[in-house]
């Protein structure tokens, strides 16, 4: 106990300290051993390693109100359908000049209609997986105590929340049945799907409606790359970790601040999601083999087992990497991963490590096993401490 | 070391648009059981499950692949070991029963050219949310020539029926090759017995 409290006290000096200059190299060697599931001290951490936040105390509330004021911006501008009720404004143009030629059923180029139509398609791929983000935990069908007062407010208007827009409205049907004498029976029915999230009142909004907003932003502001399956899964912790912040003044802006963080870390991984950079360097063929390299370093005797086995590297390691191992282990196990991760100067270094720690770990078994074995234990990693994991690879120099 | 505990390997591979319900067929196929909270696949999952065929303990080993675009690269490098290939679109989902078309080009360019083939017809019981009659899809399949089933791995049909069929065609091919083990069938000219169809439908 006391140690943790030691360590509870080391983040504190770092942290909250009176001097403004914060000390980066030394809160990268704290977090490196995992940052303690108190204060908001994971959350700002986090925010400082991804350069969200610069080092300078004194510089923060105005980087805070500016980009919370941008997202607030980004949201209007790229979320609300076109159109919409502009505050205040008496004439007929809207901020994006939506005018009086431009109507929902316009095709030209410059409609906004057409545009908000064509995210659609993109949109229903990030439906699909935010409703799939996390399933072992509650969390992200709970309501947020902060939802986004401009979209949970409809007016009456379809389409604020982005997932109505691609999840047809429910019509109900109605069995009509005349009998005799003029007399007319309707049954409605309404068949309501299990599987569907709940649909949450006015003035609410699910944890994952949220993520769904940050993800398709991302996506309007990234054209180029668009969304692609499995950033679902990076910003979820990141969004998990804002939004469970025990600041309520921090917690309050968890989207905003998850939307920036976000797009700090995809900036340094975004070279995995792009199918044109598989082979480049940064690409994701080149992270695999930087991993088989160390390997065969490491442990030649594994090396040769497995590439006997023709058990190629992108069986398993594909997605450890791309995902940064989000997929692998439970959501805590992550944010102990991601502590590590982000405060390595050599992005993503000491990730690889961890990769190879994790083959290494599971040495007598693969040398033993069939290949159909190792695929099973490597695309499903049996449960282990993680600190294990973690205390190995940081014996790998 | 493991024991050889099978007759045949078969190599199968499924895929088809994001979302159509891939991973759901393989766990009702493996596990039997069904969840609809499956995360996505990323990259390329795994299976195996032994099945007994006409006598033979065939282990069938099926890998899944994410439907996105971007993982393309990586999950078309499996296609050219595969004998076998599903291809899954969703009857309540048009764009993934138009790209049944893209999904057949993609095996013409990259597995090997006798691979079997089928097509599901995913969450049929799905009805109230149907866009995609049965016709489309046995229209298609007849067009390329290829078997054609509707399956729901929720209500758990077609599935193990699906696979057994897959697996029964391939077994077809390659028993031609080893007749001598196959006592029962007179082999009179391989090229047509590649083609001939009907025989039992029942998985062991």
């Amino acid at each position: 106990m006391s140690m943790f409290k030691a360590r509870v006290k080391e983040f504190e000096d770092v942290l909250a300290a009176p001097q403004d200059l914060i000390d980066l190299k030394q809160l990268r060697q704290l977090t490196f051993n995992g940052v303690p599931d108190v204060q908001s001290f994971r959350a700002l951490s986090w925010k400082l390693l991804l350069g969200y936040l610069g080092p300078r105390r004194s510089s923060w509330a105005s980087t805070l109100a500016q980009k919370r004021a941008l997202y607030r911006q980004f949201i209007e501008e790229l979320v609300l359908p076109p159109g919409h009720a502009n505050k205040g404004a008496g004439d007929d143009v809207d901020s994006r000049g939506v005018g009086l030629q431009d109507h929902p059923l316009s095709e030209g180029p410059e409609s906004a209609w057409n545009t908000f139509f064509n995210d659609n398609e993109f949109l229903l791929q990030i439906d699909k997986d935010v409703r799939r983000l996390c399933p072992d935990i509650s969390f992200f069908q709970q309501p947020t105590d902060y939802p986004c007062d401009i979209v949970v407010h409809s007016k009456g208007e379809h389409g604020r929340r982005l997932h109505e827009r691609v999840v047809p409205a429910v019509l109900s049907s109605a069995n009509v049945e005349r009998k005799g004498l003029g007399m007319t029976k309707i049954n409605l029915i309404t068949k309501r799907s299990v599987e569907n999230y709940a649909a949450m009142e006015e003035g609410q909004e699910a944890h994952w409606e949220v993520v769904q907003r940050i993800l398709f932003i991302y996506a309007k502001l990234n054209p180029g790359q668009g969304y692609v399956q499995g950033m679902n899964e990076i910003v979820g912790p990141i969004y998990y970790v804002m939004a469970s912040d025990p600041d309520l003044s921090y917690r309050a802006h968890a989207e905003a601040d998850c939307f920036f963080c976000f797009t700090a870390l995809m900036g340094e991984i975004r070279d995995f999601f792009i199918k044109t950079l598989d082979d480049a360097e940064g690409g994701i063929k080149c992270m695999m083999a930087r991993l088989s390299n160390m390997l065969k370093a490491k442990d030649i005797g594994i090396y040769e087992q497995l590439k006997s086995q023709e058990l190629h590297p992108q069986y398993y390691s594909f997605r450890w990497l791309t995902l940064l191992l989000s997929q692998e282990f439970p959501l805590p196990d992550v944010l102990r991963i991601w502590d590590s991760v982000f405060s390595d100067e050599q992005r993503f270094d000491f990730l690889i490590r961890i990769c190879c720690s994790m083959i290494l770990i599971q040495r007598e078994a693969i040398l033993e096993n069939d290949f159909a074995s190792n695929v099973k234990l490597l695309q499903n990693y049996p449960p282990i401490d993680i600190n294990v994991v973690i205390t190995h690879a940081v014996t790998l120099a | 070391m493991a024991k050889k505990t099978y007759d045949l390997l078969f190599k199968l591979l499924l895929i088809g648009d994001s979302g159509v319900g891939k991973t759901c067929i393989l766990f009702r196929f493996s596990d039997d059981a069904f969840t609809s909270t499956f995360i996505s696949t990323i990259g390329i999952d795994f299976k195996i499950k032994t099945v007994e065929l006409r006598g033979k303990k065939i282990k069938l080993q099926i890998w899944d692949t994410a439907g996105q675009e971007r993982f393309h690269t990586i999950t078309t490098s499996y296609y050219r070991g595969a004998m076998g290939i599903m291809l899954v679109y969703d009857i309540t989902n048009e764009k993934s029963f138009e790209n049944i078309v893209k999904w057949l080009r993609n095996i013409d360019e990259h597995a090997n050219e006798d691979v079997e083939k089928m097509i599901l017809g995913n969450k049929c019981d799905m009805t109230d949310k149907r866009v995609v009659n049965k016709e489309r899809g046995e229209a298609i399949a007849r067009e390329h020539g290829i078997r054609f089933m509707e399956t729901s791995a929720k209500s758990n049909i077609n599935i193990e029926r699906a696979f057994c069929e897959l697996a029964e065609a391939i077994l077809d091919k390659t028993s031609g090759r080893e007749s001598a083990e196959n006592p029962e069938r007179v082999i009179i000219d391989r090229r047509n017995n590649e083609k001939a169809p009907g025989y039992s439908k029942c998985c062991a």
